[in-house]
């Protein structure tokens, strides 16, 4: 049940053959990977702020999706579900031993992805955008953060947001009114 | 006249198209929602992540980086 549903869901261009275009994953799970992957790796970058982090949270979720497709039950959209299991991983890897005694080396390379086809100066000016944005989050509360992130998801309610955060949708408006007030101070000062 | 005319209105369907190009590339949002959005739809997923996927799922059961691995890096 749960399987049909995900195959069933509308495909996106497929962006993860590889370069000689051979298609690198099963058929039927192709394109749940390409509609869904950009939103999980974004959420696991900037909730992590590692790049490399962030890779290896996204492809442990999506093994994860894998093999435990039978247990999605369709009560709740794909992409809420792949939320919860990334939002449970991401706390993990924060809460582990290794984060807390460890820090991020400087020339770790957070923002040298970008999207292709772009000149030389949109790529500066992306770079500098997401380096504000990573900064500004990162001086954030993990809470308002992680409410950012996922309701700037336009897929996602406020119901869905709250049920992902195990809170009401008041609390969520709530929250998410002092979350950006604290981002855009916070923003301000990466000027 | 009428050439112009129709000359003048190219131009400025011209400097209208470079003011909302310049209006877009000046980067202005009106919410914090709105940034974020613009910041996702220009990160793009690393290849190597579907790649190494595809392995792992075809090898079910193998843990694809093990702890004291995860420890070390």
């Amino acid at each position: 049940m749960g399987v049909e549903i995900l195959m069933n869901e509308v495909g996106v261009l497929p962006q993860d053959s590889d370069s000689a275009g051979h298609h690198v994953l099963p058929d039927e799970f192709e394109d749940f990977y390409n509609r869904h992957s950009r939103a999980i790796y974004y959420l696991a970058l900037r909730f992590l702020g590692d790049s490399q982090k962030a890779e290896d949270a996204t492809h442990d979720v999506f093994l994860k999706a894998a093999r435990h497709l039978d247990q999605f039950r369709g009560e709740a959209s794909a992409r809420t579900w792949l939320y919860k299991i990334a939002i449970n991983h991401c706390r993990n890897l924060q809460q582990s031993w290794h984060n807390r005694h460890m820090f991020p080396s400087s020339d770790s390379p957070v923002w040298e992805t970008t999207a292709g086809n772009e000149s030389p100066l949109r790529i500066l000016e992306t770079k500098e955008l997401g380096c504000r944005i990573q900064t500004a989050l990162d001086a954030i509360p993990p809470e308002y953060r992680l409410l950012l992130l996922l309701v700037s998801d336009e897929e996602l309610s406020y119901e869905q947001v709250g049920t992902l955060t195990d809170q009401s949708v008041d609390a969520v408006r709530g929250k998410l009114h002092r979350a950006r007030k604290a981002f855009v101070a916070a923003f301000a000062k990466t000027e | 006249m009428k050439q112009q005319s129709k000359f003048s209105t190219h131009q400025q369907h011209e400097q209208d198209a470079e003011l909302h190009a310049a209006k877009k590339a000046g980067l202005e949002f009106d919410s914090v929602e709105q940034l974020l959005r613009h910041d996702a739809a220009q990160t793009a997923v690393p290849q190597g992540i579907a790649r190494r996927l595809g392995e792992s799922i075809e090898k079910p059961g193998v843990p694809t980086r093990s702890w004291w691995r995860r420890l070390l890096e």
